[in-house]
């Protein structure tokens, strides 16, 4: 008899499940079972391709010593909640959110769940079985605005955004302050499209934005619609979001911001399985190898190659921080003093946009 | 070639009336399982963690009621205008506006409320909804606007209003910049009536609603008008019932038992309003209606089998790994097999012998 | 606004508006003939992934589009049967459709995901299309021109040919069609084919014209944009035409609006995208006021018919 069934039978007394559930989930030499929930489709080429590509990496790490699950489309509410027990009866003892919208279902399935593990990405609410982590994306963004900044012609870029939330504001934020190191004219655009998957839509503000004179394109959302703009208009670049998209934009590509959550998957799994695991913020960057700077385009000189890869060192090194001031808000007002540089709390709340973004209304 | 022909039967016929829900569902296992194999997945056991784990395991009991009663009470408010011949399907806005009404109530009265919250959240709900209601009922009767198109337009509309609210006005001063509200104060959250359960105050609603519909469909002098509107409108007329009064309270019932549910949702499972809060709901219990054969007894067992469905696409998903996607496919089948079986209710199959100018 | 912003303006928006205009097209014909279906969105996506996956497979562009064509006709038929020989309710039907239709063309685009196609080209040679201004007019693809093209024959089929009085016939009033020995149902199905399969090349603008991918869901609601479209249109094929260009341009001005400052980005972004579904309930209202709805608006819209045995 083991630990599962006897909480199983503790929680719901769920005694006609057994011959259904027993099969599969509890005749091995107990692997722990590992559960993934994502908000949208394995198949997006972006932020949930990512996380599976994580959770396979997982897998082929750990071996028989993990078994992995995941459910996908699910929407950010009660069926997330339901979801989450759904896993956590199967016999899951470590389950992933992947979602921001998860968070209060988390919260809420962790107190009736307290011997199981719950990591929450890109959340902020924690308890003593529940995680966050995220990863620095913004140190990405830097070493693209590097980029951005020396190719650009006619100084201006365009940010695809799906919801002004701090990550994407971040994101924004420390993409104009590398560029402006490099151009301080640089500007940027962010558009928000209220929308996380509308490929049709992504493609339509690219050109919208390309037609008004941007040359340089980033993007917030899951799809690599807007980089196939870019090829197609043959404008001077863009980034892959999440994952190298080189095969949609062999040109345009200039680089791209790789999501590797594998790593921390890894380790998450191994804290459990050794019983070392707490509750923490766990929020790493290009130095822990979770972000990371996928191959250069064709059309990046050397010198701007070298010029990104000293950005991407010091951030990895820990020479260079985007956000130390001296840094101005976009009305041209000090907001970060010299020397000083943004907490990570301030960064998880930051709402306001430095100079050389043209805020939206 | 054989080819057949309809018959009409002098009366529905009882036994197809109960027996062809039952034979959908059947079906669906039956051939799902085949096509699903044979196309290279695991159709048996598809259709088992699908239709029969959520039937099987006590535990999955709770979700069944959670999901099944928001989509029993629209589908009884919905049962009642179909009967009458009014086709809201603007279900999923007036639960949107019932769900943004007692929002407002929640965030107006945070700090301050009392045991007077709820159900003053509650009357919100259902005025929220019911106004929206009230929008295609007086284009119906003043204008003869079709209300299908107007009700299906303002449903898209409404989705939007949540949007800019979360974003803007509403938003959480301690969300981290994130669209959506704070969360309810508890005088605000309806409460669980099993503790250590997550079944809230809204499935024995869904019930009782149920019940009282029921009561007052087959009963009461409203039911009858009701039905007999959408039965014979020329004979309700003679018989001094106002057409434009029951499109009226249609449209009212309707929107206002959608704005309930609204309420009850946000209340409830999501303890505060997000841009996920329209779930498809109000379009679900469109077809929830139809497998209760309009009848609010019917929604009740439609509403579970639709959320069986659900319940059990997830199970599958973990346990066997079938896709989402493919749960869609199994539960358009089941309305497919569903709406095909509605006509052997009122007609008969007979077949007849091919004749040379046989028209169809 | 410089000329070049202008036409580079317009030719977005005609990107843009195009499917909805196919789409739309092919549910009015449907509307006409007294049938509502509103499983436009799920056709669309089956278009969709049936385009892509001939355009990756093949290579050939004008075989996509007639496969997407014909694999919307054929999910169109299952719709027709339920609710034409079976008597279902339409709306019900319409609504399984679109769930069908998503979850067909999701199970069916697994593995299709990180893998780009070509759009298809401008039509004519580019020597035609090099000044801006001819640009507009000579610098599409050909699925813009058949939009166009369709405009005007759904307007001589309804208004000239002796089968469109037919399909009117059917659509307003279905009993007396009978009784003067037509097949009302033979029509209709006639009517939902096409718009089956105009709802199919529809879908198939989305990998061909729009953006060279295959995303699930990734008509993200036109479908039901185009539902909007054919009631604000007051079912006239022109005034159609003129509101798919007019709901492209607010989908896309929206963007425009945004990316180039000014006053019109003030606007929340919300409004814009309730504009299209505000507008034509405005419209239905307005028609009604001056009540040539009547003429308009199929009678038997949405109506079972059952003939009296």
């Amino acid at each position: 008899m083991t630990l599962n069934r006897r909480n199983l039978l503790k929680i719901g007394g769920a005694a006609a499940a057994l011959p259904l559930l027993g099969s599969k989930a509890f005749a091995q030499t107990e692997p722990l079972k590992v559960g993934f929930v994502l908000v949208g489709t394995i198949n997006d080429n972006g932020w949930n391709y990512a996380h599976n590509q994580g959770r396979l990496y997982l897998e082929e790490q750990l071996g028989d010593a993990v078994e992995t699950v995941y459910v996908e489309n699910v929407p950010e509410g009660p069926d997330c909640e339901r979801v989450l027990r759904e896993l956590a009866q199967q016999g899951c003892k470590l389950i992933f959110a992947t979602s921001f919208g998860f968070g209060d279902s988390v919260i809420k399935v962790a107190e009736q769940f307290p011997d199981i593990t719950f990591e929450h990405a890109t959340g902020y609410m924690r308890a003593d079985n529940v995680g966050t982590y995220n990863a620095r994306f913004h140190e990405g963004r830097a070493v693209c605005g590097t980029i951005a900044g020396h190719m650009s012609q006619t100084g201006k870029a365009g940010y695809i955004g799906s919801f002004p939330i701090p990550e994407v504001v971040m994101g924004i934020n420390s993409f104009v302050l590398a560029a402006r190191k490099i151009n301080p004219d640089f500007t940027i655009t962010p558009v928000y499209i209220s929308t996380w998957n509308d490929p049709a839509k992504e493609a339509d503000a690219a050109r919208a934005m390309i037609d008004q004179g941007i040359d340089i394109i980033a993007q917030h959302t899951d799809g690599p619609a807007a980089l196939q703009v870019a090829e197609e208009r043959g404008i001077v670049g863009g980034f892959g979001q999440g994952a190298d998209m080189s095969a949609f934009a062999p040109q345009a590509q200039l680089t791209s911001i790789i999501d590797n959550w594998g790593p921390h998957y890894v380790k998450t799994a191994q804290a459990v399985l050794d019983g070392t695991w707490e509750s923490k913020d766990s929020w790493p960057g290009l130095a822990e190898g979770e972000v990371q700077i996928g191959p250069y385009g064709p059309k990046v000189p050397e010198a701007v190659i070298a010029a990104a890869e000293a950005v991407k060192n010091g951030q990895i090194d820990g020479s260079f921080n985007i956000f130390t001031g001296p840094i101005n808000d976009h009305t041209g007002a000090e907001k970060v003093a010299a020397g000083v540089t943004l907490t990570d709390a301030e960064l998880l709340s930051m709402d306001w946009y430095v100079e050389g973004v043209i805020p939206p209304a | 070639m054989m080819q057949f022909r309809l018959e009409k039967r002098r009366e529905p016929s009882r036994f197809m009336l109960y027996a062809t829900p039952v034979a959908a569902v059947f079906l669906t296992m039956v051939i799902g399982a085949i096509i699903f194999s044979a196309i290279g997945f695991d159709g048996i056991g598809a259709v088992r963690e699908i239709f029969l784990t959520p039937l099987t395991n006590s535990y999955k009991w709770q979700d069944l009621g959670v999901k099944a009663a928001p989509l029993i009470i629209i589908g009884v408010g919905l049962s009642i205008a179909y009967r009458a011949n009014v086709w809201n399907i603007g279900a999923e806005g007036q639960y949107i506006m019932g769900g943004l009404a007692a929002t407002w109530v929640a965030l107006a009265s945070h700090g301050s409320g009392g045991w007077w919250t709820l159900p003053a959240m509650m009357l919100a709900g259902m005025a929220g909804g019911a106004a929206y209601g009230a929008i295609p009922a007086l284009l119906k009767t003043r204008l003869n606007v079709n209300e299908i198109l107007t009700s299906l337009m303002l449903t898209y509309a409404s989705v939007q209003l949540i949007y800019y609210l979360v974003r803007a006005p509403w938003k959480d001063p301690m969300g981290m910049g994130f669209p959506q509200t704070r969360r309810f104060a508890s005088e605000a959250l309806l409460p669980n009536i099993f503790p250590g359960t997550i079944v809230h105050a809204g499935v024995p609603i869904a019930v009782i609603v149920a019940l009282i519909a029921w009561f007052i469909m087959s009963r009461s002098v409203f039911g009858y008008q009701m039905r007999v509107v959408g039965a014979a409108p020329h004979a309700a007329r003679y018989g001094g019932f106002s057409e434009n009064k029951t499109i009226w309270l249609a449209l009212l019932v309707s929107g206002g038992l959608a704005g309930l549910a609204g309420m009850l949702e946000v209340a409830g499972p999501f303890q505060r309003m997000v841009p996920g809060f329209p779930t498809n709901y109000g379009f679900t219990a469109i077809i929830v209606a139809f497998l209760g054969r309009l009848n609010p007894l019917g929604v009740i067992f439609a509403g579970i089998v639709m959320a069986i469905t659900f319940v059990g696409g997830e199970v599958a998903q973990t346990t066997i790994g079938l896709s989402n996607s493919a749960t869609g496919v199994f539960q358009a089948m089941m309305l497919f097999f569903l709406l095909a079986g509605d006509i052997l209710v009122r007609y008969r199959l007979k077949r007849v012998v091919p004749q040379t100018e046989a028209r169809v | 606004m410089t000329l070049e912003l202008t036409i580079a303006i317009i030719i977005t928006v005609v990107g843009a508006s195009t499917p909805i205009l196919i789409a739309a097209l092919g549910e009015l014909v449907v509307e006409k003939s007294g049938v509502l279906n509103l499983g436009v969105e799920g056709m669309m996506l089956v278009g969709a992934i049936t385009g892509f996956v001939v355009v990756f497979t093949t290579g050939n562009h004008y075989l996509a589009i007639l496969l997407a064509a014909g694999a919307g006709l054929a999910t169109s038929m299952i719709f027709a049967f339920l609710t034409l020989s079976l008597s279902a309710n339409q709306t019900a039907t319409g609504l399984a459709l679109t769930i069908f239709g998503t979850g067909f063309s999701a199970l069916a685009g697994q593995g299709y995901s990180a893998r780009p196609v070509t759009l298809l080209g401008p039509l004519f040679p580019s020597e035609l299309a090099t000044h801006p201004i001819w640009r507009v007019l000579f610098g599409y693809s050909a699925l813009v021109y058949f939009s166009l093209a369709m405009v005007f024959a759904v307007w001589w089929f309804l208004k000239k040919s002796r089968a469109g009085l037919i399909l009117r016939a059917v659509g307003e009033n279905d009993h007396s069609a009978h009784s003067i020995g037509y097949s009302v149902v033979a029509v209709r199905y006639g009517a939902v084919a096409f718009g089956g399969a105009m709802a199919g090349i529809a879908g198939a603008c989305f990998p061909l014209l729009l953006t060279p991918q295959w995303a699930e869901r990734m008509t993200a609601g036109r479908g039901w944009i185009a539902v909007a479209l054919v009631v604000f249109a007051s079912w006239k094929p022109f005034r159609l035409l003129a509101g798919a260009y007019l709901f492209g341009l607010v989908m896309t001005m929206e963007l425009y609006a945004k990316a180039g400052g000014g006053p019109l980005s003030a606007i929340p972004a919300e409004l814009w995208a309730a504009m299209p579904y505000l507008a034509t309930v405005i419209v239905l209202v307005l028609i009604s006021i001056r009540r040539d709805a009547s003429s308009n608006a199929p009678a038997c819209l949405g109506r079972p018919f059952l003939p009296s045995n």
